[in-house]
Order: structure tokens, then sequence, then C-alpha cells
């Protein structure tokens, strides 16, 4: 009994210690460049290993004076909400709809909706920039919205679609014998019955949407349309070279909405991810 | 409060029938109970009623009018589900006002109707709640309430009570009867459990593969069976069914001897219940195969040949297997079935 006690106790230090150092391998280049971050320019850039760094404000300060990144978060945010709110607003019927309604070759447009995600974006790129162009779009927020809720549409139409299939057929047949219409029964049954669904979809488009890159490069030549993602790739730290603890203080900001959002859907984030595995 | 007429419903989806040419009136204030097997069209007909499902061909009438073309949304009927089909993100007291809300009830009646709704079903504390926090029979009883509330001219119930323990399916099986007597509405009710139509319903259809079987009383349909289907499914033991043959007035199966009517001739299957076998007597000689007291009775199981054969004995009834044995059968329940299974009545 001791024995089985004591190697149970065992086995569990040694699963923390297995998963304790993998969490800390996956957190190393996060922990690496916040330790840049905090560090003076000269202790960053000195070839001899350091064990124990200064700590220093002055990329903070750096940033704030010289760089808008304010600019920068407020086109980011405009964009990834903006096309959070397009995607719900399209993706809530359209997943009803393929949940719901029978109709020849249901199957086939829920596939072809989700193939639009297996295209290379490169492929689309040039068209896009011409398309863009042509409408006076270019270097702006709103042709970043546009584009994060297309790319970001067929993913939220087909995790919204996952959770519509897992409500009871029963639900939509009591509440229309109760009297409800078809938008009715959307709004006040079906979307509050899905809504952990509906906010997994909505905070993974928003992932996908802050770190786009390919697009928002294209379209956004100005600090009118960058956002921190591309923003952060143009950034070297000013006039005097390149600064590296200002780049990884800014890449550092760039990662912490990220982390925020993921956190606060943990619990749901493995199943949206996993949408679809179980009913296709 | 309205009467329903069905008029050569079918039900087909592509080459599988569902519901074949069915017919039948059910009347004002009337207990309905489809009684059958899964599958056997009777919560399909239901759905029909409900206007969840159009049949293929034939009417419904519903209170005199034509209900064919009319959706679901906008009869005047309400429905229990199985699986309680509460909105979860609403609380209990949302959930028994959203017919109303629905059918534009004037918001001033809302709340009196909701508790006297809730009373009746003895759920007034519970009106806070969500349906998550309330057990299996409070739910099914929310359930009722929110059909209730807006007072329709038809109830469907749609085996409301399946996933319900025993006990608390005895209790809320004398409720839902109370409630339909109250309320004086007429009521369809579909389910399985044959112990439920025989104690609710005013009359009972069974159905088995898409037709009607038999139309009745429960006393009709328990004393007077139309074929080998209704007998052998309505009684608990069901009625032991007994194949053999028929010549000069006499039955005979392996075992067995009984007089038999003059006009009942040729190959048969002789039925009788449990409980009108008796011990003792040699209309049947075989052995004990099996003694089950439950208490207030004892089941008894005699082999006769290769067929068992059910028998209630006395309650102190006692016996060690492969004894032989003898059973008389009572010659005024007896029934005979011809080789397509129906009844052979006399032509007296």
């Amino acid at each position: 009994m001791a024995t089985a006690r004591k190697s149970r106790g065992e086995s569990l230090l040694l699963r923390y210690l297995v998963l304790g150092g993998w969490a800390l391998v996956c957190l190393l280049p996060i922990l690496w460049f916040l330790s840049i971050g905090f560090r003076p320019r000269t202790e960053v850039i000195t070839p001899q290993p350091i064990y124990w760094p200064t700590f220093s404000l002055d990329a903070w300060h750096l940033l704030v004076s010289d760089w808008p990144i304010a600019q920068y978060l407020r086109n980011s945010v405009i964009a990834v909400v903006g096309s959070v709110i397009i995607d719900l607003i399209l993706a809530i019927p359209a997943a009803y709809a393929l949940s719901r309604y029978e109709f020849k070759g249901r199957e086939d447009i829920g596939f072809y909706i989700l193939s639009t995600r297996m295209m290379a974006p490169a492929i689309v790129a040039v068209p896009i920039f011409f398309l863009f162009k042509t409408m006076g779009l270019l270097d702006s927020v709103w042709a970043l919205m546009l584009i994060y809720a297309a790319i970001n549409l067929s993913l939220v139409t087909w995790i919204i679609r996952s959770y519509m299939l897992d409500i009871p057929k029963e639900l939509e047949d009591a509440a229309r014998t109760d009297g409800a219409g078809d938008l009715t029964i959307l709004r006040e049954i079906i979307v509050p019955a899905c809504l952990p669904g509906i906010i997994t979809a909505a905070v993974i488009a928003a992932i996908f949407a802050i770190n786009e890159f390919l697009f928002t490069l294209l379209i956004a030549s100005t600090s009118n349309a960058y956002t921190m993602s591309v923003a952060l790739a143009n950034f070297t730290g000013g006039s005097d070279g390149i600064i590296y603890n200002a780049i990884a203080l800014v890449s550092f900001i760039a990662f912490v909405p990220i982390l925020i959002l993921v956190i606060l859907i943990q619990k749901h984030l493995s199943r949206g991810l996993t949408m679809g595995a179980v009913k296709g | 409060m309205a009467s329903i007429h069905l008029q050569n419903i079918v039900k087909r989806y592509g080459g599988f029938v569902g519901v074949q040419n069915m017919s039948l009136d059910i009347a004002d204030e009337e207990f309905l109970v489809l009684l059958g097997p899964s599958g056997c069209g009777k919560t399909t007909t239901m759905r029909m009623i409900a206007g969840l499902e159009e049949p293929t061909e034939g009417q419904i009438v519903i209170g005199g009018e034509v209900v064919n073309e009319i959706d679901a949304r906008d009869r005047d009927v309400a429905m229990v589900f199985q699986g309680y089909a509460l909105y979860p993100n609403m609380s209990i007291y949302e959930n028994i006002r959203f017919p109303l809300r629905m059918r534009g009830i004037p918001a001033s009646e809302h709340d009196a109707r909701i508790r006297k709704a809730a009373d009746m079903v003895e759920l007034g504390s519970f009106l806070d709640r969500k349906p998550g926090a309330l057990s299996g029979g409070q739910r099914q009883r929310a359930a009722l309430a929110r059909a209730v509330v807006r007072q329709p001219q038809v109830f469907l119930m749609d085996e409301p009570l399946s996933n319900l323990d025993a006990k608390l399916r005895q209790s809320m099986r004398v409720q839902i009867k109370h409630m339909q007597r109250q309320l004086k509405v007429t009521t369809v009710y579909v389910t399985h459990d044959q112990i439920e139509a025989m104690t609710l319903a005013d009359r009972i259809v069974i159905m088995n593969k898409g037709a009607i079987q038999q139309v009745g009383t429960p006393d009709e349909i328990y004393s007077d069976p139309a074929n080998t289907f209704v007998a052998g499914f309505i009684g608990s033991p069901p009625m032991n069914l007994i194949e053999g043959s028929a010549r000069d007035g006499r039955f005979t199966a392996p075992g067995i001897s009984v007089p038999c009517p003059q006009f009942v001739q040729g190959k048969v299957t002789l039925g009788v219940r449990p409980e009108d076998c008796h011990v003792g007597g040699d209309n049947l000689q075989g052995q004990v195969y099996g003694v089950e007291p439950t208490g207030d009775v004892t089941y008894l199981t005699v082999l006769a040949g290769t067929k068992k054969i059910e028998v209630k004995a006395a309650r102190d009834y006692r016996s060690d297997i492969d004894v032989p044995i003898g059973i008389t059968f009572d010659p005024a329940h007896l029934y005979f079935f011809d080789e397509g299974g129906q009844r052979i009545r006399g032509t007296a």
C-alpha cells in the first residue's frame, strides 16, 4: 500500500517535471524577448554572455516617443473587431441554414465554403490588390476589415455550424409549436444556445486577423493602415540602426492581446479547433 | 377545444411508408393514446397533427378547419416532447412565458397566467431557475406548464414520461390525467408503454408498421383484442399465444387440449391471458419451468411441449422446477385467431 502510494507520488512528480520542462521550452522565446526588451541596448548587442542583466526602460521610452504605436494598435483593433462583426452577421444565418434546412447540395455548399480555406493566400494576392486599387481602398483600414472578414468567414461559419448541429431538433420543434417563426427561433433559441460556439469562433477569427500579414502588407503602405503585425515587421527601431531591445518589446506588446484572448476561451478552444471532427 | 379528424393520412419517406392510410376521429375533450412499438408511425402521426411534418396524402381537420396548409406556429396546438425541449438559456419563468409572447397575448396577462400554470404543476417556487438546475421530473413539469399556459385547442404529448424513473412516472401519470380532466383539452398522447396507455386513455389506438391495428377503450382493447398483435402487446405478462389445430369443437396443441366453438376449424392460434389460467385440472399438462413470486402475485411458467405458458398463480404458490402440473383455462376467456393472426368471431 505504502509503496503503491509512493510510486504514485513519484509518477505524478515525473509528470509535472516533463510537462513543466516542455512548457518552459515553449515559453522560452517569449521570456527571451521579454528579457531583451527590458535591457539596455548595449547589453543586447554585446557578444559576451550576460548572466545578470540590468533592468532598463530605455526601449519603452524610445517607443513611446518615436513610434506611433497607438495608431497601429487602433488600426489593428478597428480592422479586427470590424471583421469579426461582419463575419458573425454573415456566418450565423449561413451556419443555421447549413445545419438545419434540407436542400439539394447542402453538403457540397458547406464543403465549398470550407474549401476556400485550403487555397494558398498568395494565389489571390495580386487580384485582390487590383480589386482594392480599383475601388480606391488601398492603404485603408476598411479594406483590411473586408479582407480579414473574407479570409475568416469560412472558418467562422464552419465552427458555428458544428455547434448548431449539436442543438437538439426538438428545441426548434417546441419553439415552432409555441408560435415562433424562423427568425425568432434563430434569435431567441439557436443563437443563445450556441453562444459558446459563437464566442469561440469570434476569438479564433480575431486571432487569425491580428496575425494576418500578407494582405496587410499588400494593402497598407503608411501608418494610415499599418497594423501591429506589419508595423512590427517594418520596425527596426529608428534612424540609428537596428534597435533589438525595442523590437523585442514591440513583439511582446503585439503578443499580449492574443494571449488574453486565448486565456479567455481556453476551455472552448480545443473544441473549436477540432470542429466538425465528430459530426461533419 | 376541438375535435380532430384524420382522413386517409399517408406519410411516405421516399420508398418507406411511415403511416399508411390512417383515418381516425378524436372527439372534443378526449384523451387519446397512440400506442405501439418504436417505428410504428405513432410519433409521425402526432408530428403531422402538430404541423411539424406534412402528410403525403390525406387531410387533417382540427376544430372543423382543414389545417394541412397551416404552419405549425399558426395551429393552436401545444406539444410536450420526450426530451422536455426547454430553452436552456431562459429561466423557467421565461420558458413558460415564451408561447404567450409568441402568440401576442397582452403582457399584462402574462404574470398571472404563468404563475397559475406553474402552480398547477407545483413548480411555483422554481420559476427563477434555469432548466439545467432542475431534476428530470421538474423539467418535465415545466414543459407541461409551458404547454398548458396558453390554453391551446389540442395537447400533443410525445412520450413525455419515458426519461423518468418508474416511481416518478407513476406520479406524473396521475398528474397529467388530472390536469387533462381539469382543463378539458383534447389530448393526443404517444407512448410505447402499455401501462401508460391503459391508465391514461379514454381510447387507445394500437399501431404497428404504420397502420392502425385496433381502436377502443382500454377495456375493449384488453378483453376483446382484434388480432394477435394487439393480444400480445397488451397485458403484463402478455397473453399466451399457442399455435395448434381445431377440429370438431376441440383445440389441440402439444400438451394442450381444450374445447372450442364449432366454427373454429383448422390451423388456429389460441390466446389465453395468464390470469385466466388456473393451477389444477387438465386443459394443459406440462412441467413447472419457473416460479417468480412478486409479493402480491406469483408468476408461474409452465412448459407444455416446447411452448412456455405464463400463469398468474396465487401469491403463496410455490413449486420446484420440472414438477408435473395441470392447468385449467377459463373457458369464458379464450380467444382464437386465424392463420393471418385475425380474431375468429362467431357468426351468431
